[in-house]
């Protein structure tokens, strides 16, 4: 067989070095202090900064402010109980008219806006339309904001908003993707209704967006490849819910200055700012957001959700106002991951190579648009990544709305989607080939050198093609085999038991290429401490904790000399906050930045104390010391006479920040081994391994804590997280009583492996571990349960009778 | 609505509060007595957060009204510092206090309060439980952050303490690691996590 093109990709891929790719990092050179060799709080176990007062009770959660404010109103939503209509009447004489209720609003109160916004937290112009009121009169989805009270307490608040009575006009309603684009179906969004539109929307047709792109010329190879030789596949993926720990919760008053101050449970303290600024027209310089301890996101509080809700009650109430979802909200009127429809083709040479692909993807973006067109544009360009050297390349989306719940952003961001369908089309391709499936994609999977132009294929220009710099996806797949025994497993002794074995390779990315800034500031005490003010956001997963390592081990002296201060806006520079795999990367390497300008300040001061010019002069161990003559001065010392010396004076502070179009992939592999029943469908995960290459993990059990925290929520993704609906769009998933989230004894155990590689571009080598483990146990699942039994398995979750009615229909 | 005079010992200090019948503890706990280590995350007694220590057993705080638990004994986790127990590791911390902080068996924090007390009413009916007893029993407890994993070496933790065994140091595996450098440049490593290759030129030189 001939294709258009010709590149080698066979067993032994030419490595693109020896100066034909440069992999150092392109950013300026920074003397940034100490050698790697010297690295002394990097790749340590250091102690999370707050896991003290965790266990002691005393870290602060956004509700726990409450103690700070005689006269708090508590505050409740009114919801839409409709899928798709016009609220045409709220009748609030009954709530008003109740002792104890502060405020009641509606969509035409004069302290509502009814300014058009995304509320996604995204940088500016969001890349999500502007599709979304605080108080919505046209309804789209059952659990659709259109009214609040505030109250003395949270009884009354509840009450109240129970008595309001809401008169709608009901509309046609669509819930499927499919059905939603057709001509006659009912249309959710007028023209006059959509502001800042994204790619290809067409809101006639519910669609709010298509886009494609390509990559050398697919079309050609599957005309000129053999039936034989092309294989098609189908899959399905369902709601998933963060299941955030907290949730939403936010508090809003009016300061002495007269300036709007939120405290609230975010990932996105500075988007916020800007979309409320930007929602209720007042000047940025007079909203203040503040970040307390944050029970944790997963993308659901990468969003400004409540919080606007919260300011319009306040401005009405004259009182500080404290809204909580309840998690029944959390778990039909909030946020989730897109459903997905997804449909792949490659073929292959006569070799067996792959030589196109093709993915299709279509997502219910639910009732708005928020991370729409983002999240699914994802889905191709983190999975494609994975197989560079693959020259030709299609990837399509559409983003369909309907009158369900609005998708979000979610850890993984479309990626696991992705991973489910690739590493699962590839899977069964390498056993239809008489492969290894192991194997095959070890063969063809990405390298060190690589050229990736998949994570650009819906770019223009080669701006965003990226050169992978460190790859350690072979060693992650090697010691991942090793750890689940992948060459040797037994059957288990009854005839009716099958036992597989299933592996998917992940990649993610660490920030978004080209749209991405951190900060921070270093400022230090006179007993040669310093604090750090950082925008980045630490929501659990311990970034304040990284921030103190990085910064000492550019300044030499301990983490336990840093003081974090962070993501409060007043106080904190700039950061586009803790999403996209972006706090270590980005937000650290400011960290380092300002470090190293603070510590060029250290060495100007040791010099003149130690009369050496200060090129002769290094930092260590809370001192700066010669490497000529050994002598040395503590920061302290530096401290005082900084500040208080007699001849010159300055605070020595440092700054930094970081801004840059790579976002280098970790790479990842999940291995899983699973025992399936032949009569019943049943299946159990035995054990599950993941291995990942991040880099350099600064503080490796963090990245083994993100490791098994991520393949936790993608083995429920796998096998028991969705929610479900009656055929009027009503949610029948409420609470955790119906949601499948795992429980401590229904989790099966995991093994963590960290693989190391060196990031150039990265602070101390380090690429991002949040989202990448989030990615691996769906294709795994199905390879394992394909391993066992022969069935082929496409849509999640999957459930025993999935598995009987696949074996049903296998032919004997 | 009505209202009713109750007391409660909570952390070993008697309170006297007047609460609507309707108050639930949880909310007594917060509100009223500013203890606000004890978290609320479903108010449907599906997630644990809000669980606390009350005459001997682990209970869901919001599922209880306050009146329901008038004249009981409570601990929340604010109390286990002045338990008997507190100080036996090496802080002086109560040990299970001391596994969550030294085996990384939290991230957000959100939910480890409730795991801790949960764990507290565990170990004072089986000091040395097994993984699988260990997991049946903090079942009630739901964690988004940890797969529970450093959850349970938590509490094994805590049991070896309370049993004068020396309990591990660290979740991070570092024996027997052998330094290759692997075909991708990495470094090869037997098992667990892996340190820095310090003879290793980088990519970049020393500017990095």
């Amino acid at each position: 067989m001939s294709t258009p093109d010709d590149t080698d990709d066979g067993d032994e891929p030419e490595r693109l070095d020896g100066g034909v790719v440069d992999l150092q990092d392109p950013d300026e050179s920074l003397d940034l202090g100490t050698s790697l060799s010297d690295r002394e709080n990097i790749t340590t176990d250091q102690e999370k900064y707050d896991a003290r007062k965790i266990v002691t009770g005393e870290a602060r959660y956004t509700a726990d402010y409450r103690d700070r404010f005689p006269e708090l109103a508590e505050a409740r939503i009114v919801r839409s109980d409709i899928p798709h209509g016009r609220v045409i009447d709220i009748d609030t004489s009954g709530a008003e008219e109740m002792d104890g209720v502060h405020a009641v609003i509606t969509p035409w109160d004069d302290v509502v806006p009814d300014t058009l916004y995304s509320p996604s937290g995204q940088s500016y112009p969001e890349p999500s339309p502007w599709d979304t009121r605080v108080l919505r009169e046209h309804v789209r989805f059952v659990g659709d904001p259109i009214a609040a009270v505030a109250a003395e307490d949270r009884d009354t608040a509840d009450r109240a908003a129970r008595k309001l009575a809401v008169e709608y006009e009901e509309y046609d309603a669509v819930f499927d993707i499919w059905e939603a684009t057709r001509p006659d179906a009912p249309r959710l969004f007028d023209d006059s209704e959509v502001e800042n539109e994204t790619t290809g929307a067409d809101y006639e047709r519910n669609l709010e967006s298509h886009f494609e792109g390509e990559l050398g010329n697919p079309e050609r190879v599957f005309e000129a490849t053999g039936d034989e030789q092309i294989l098609e596949t189908e899959w399905e993926t369902p709601y998933q819910s963060h299941c955030v720990p907290e949730p939403h919760t936010s508090i809003v008053y009016t300061d002495e200055d007269d300036r709007y101050t939120v405290i609230t449970a975010t990932q996105v303290p500075y988007h916020t700012r800007r979309q409320l600024s930007h929602v209720f027209d007042v000047p940025i310089r007079d909203v203040r957001v503040v970040k307390p301890r944050v029970g944790a996101g997963f993308g659901s509080k990468q969003e400004m959700v409540i919080e606007p809700i919260a300011l319009a009650l306040h401005r009405k109430a004259g009182l500080p106002v404290k809204l909580e979802c309840t998690r029944q909200e959390e778990f039909y009127a909030i946020r989730n991951r897109h459903p997905m429809a997804l449909q792949f083709k490659t073929a292959v040479d006569e070799d067996g190579n792959p030589r196109a692909m093709d993915l299709y993807v279509r997502e219910n973006s639910g009732a708005y648009g928020t991370h729409g067109m983002t999240v699914a544009s994802n889905v191709g360009t983190k999975a494609m990544p994975l197989y560079p050297r693959v020259p030709h390349m299609r990837f399509a989306g559409d983003v369909v709305h309907t009158n369900l719940p609005m998708g979000a952003a979610q850890r993984g961001y479309g990626a696991p989607q992705g991973m489910f369908v690739v590493e699962a089309h590839l899977d069964e391709l390498a056993r239809r080939l008489g492969e290894d499936p192991v194997e095959y994609r070890k063969r063809h999977a990405v390298r060190e050198g690589d050229t990736d132009r998949a994570a650009a294929i819906l770019k223009d220009g080669d701006r965003f093609e990226r050169t992978i710099r460190s790859c350690g996806i072979r060693e992650c797949i090697e010691r991942g085999a090793d750890a689940i025994g992948y060459d040797d497993i037994d059957q288990p002794g009854a005839e009716h038991l099958h036992r597989g074995v299933g592996m998917a390779l992940c990649a993610q990315g660490s920030g978004v290429a080209g749209k991405e800034l951190g900060a921070a500031q270093l400022k230090m005490n006179e007993d040669g401490s310093f604090i750090l003010q950082v925008g980045g956001v630490d929501v659990g997963s311990g970034n304040d904790t990284m921030f103190t390592q990085i910064a000492a081990e550019t300044l030499g002296c301990e983490p336990d000399d840093i003081v974090v201060k962070s993501s409060d806006t007043d106080i904190a520079p700039f950061d586009y906050g803790a999403y996209a795999s972006s706090t270590t990367y980005i937000s650290g390497r400011a960290v380092q930045k300002a470090a190293a300008d603070a510590r060029e300040r250290l060495l100007e001061w040791g010099g003149r104390l130690l009369e050496e010019p200060a090129e002769n002069l290094a930092t260590g161990g809370g001192e700066v010391y010669s490497e000529e003559t050994g002598a040395s001065v503590t920061l302290e010392e530096i401290g005082y006479e900084s500040i208080y010396g007699d001849e010159d004076r300055e605070h020595i502070m440092g700054q930094g920040h970081h801004a840059t179009d790579e976002s280098p992939p970790p790479f990842g592999a999940q291995f899983l081994t699973a025992v399936v029943d032949e009569e019943t469908g049943e299946y159990e995960i035995e054990e599950m391994v993941f291995a990942a290459d991040c880099g350099v993990a600064i503080n490796p059990p963090l990245v083994e804590g993100q490791i098994e925290g991520g393949v936790h929520m993608s083995y429920e993704f796998a096998t028991s997280g969705t929610l479900s609906f009656d055929g009027e769009g009503n949610p029948e998933t409420l609470g955790f009583r119906q949601y499948g989230m795992p429980r401590p004894d229904e989790q099966p155990p995991i093994e963590s492996i960290i693989v190391e590689t060196h990031e150039p571009t990265g602070p101390f080598g380090a690429k991002s571990i949040g989202e990448l483990p989030t990615n691996g146990v769906p294709p795994a699942l199905s390879n394992a349960i394909r391993d066992a039994v022969g069935v082929r398995l496409t849509s999640l979750p999957i459930e025993a009778e999935d598995v009987k009615a696949a074996l049903d229909e296998q032919p004997d | 609505m009505a209202e009713k005079d109750i007391t409660l010992t909570v952390n070993g200090t008697d309170h006297e509060l007047r609460v609507e019948s309707r108050k639930l503890l949880v909310h007594a706990i917060r509100e009223d007595l500013d203890l606000t280590g004890t978290h609320i995350g479903c108010d449907t007694g599906n997630c644990g957060a809000c669980t606390v220590y009350k005459d001997g057993e682990a209970v869901k705080s919001c599922l209880l009204f306050a009146v329901q638990a008038d004249g009981s004994e409570i601990t929340t986790v604010e109390g286990m510092e002045d338990q008997p127990e507190a100080g036996m590791g090496n802080s002086d911390l109560h040990p299970i206090q001391e596994g969550f902080h030294e085996m990384h068996g939290l991230q957000c924090g959100y939910c480890t309060p409730g795991m801790i007390m949960a764990g507290k009413a565990l170990l004072e009916e089986n000091d040395d439980p097994t993984e699988h007893e260990i997991r049946e029993n903090i079942s009630g407890n739901l964690c988004r952050c940890t797969g529970y994993q450093n959850i349970v070496k938590s509490i094994e933790y805590a049991a070896d303490v309370l049993n004068d065994r020396e309990p591990p140091e660290s979740p991070v595996e570092h024996e027997g690691a052998s330094m290759e450098t692997a075909p991708d440049g990495g470094v090869e490593t037997d098992g667990g996590c892996t340190g820095p290759d310090l003879t290793r030129e980088y990519p970049g030189g020393d500017q990095e």
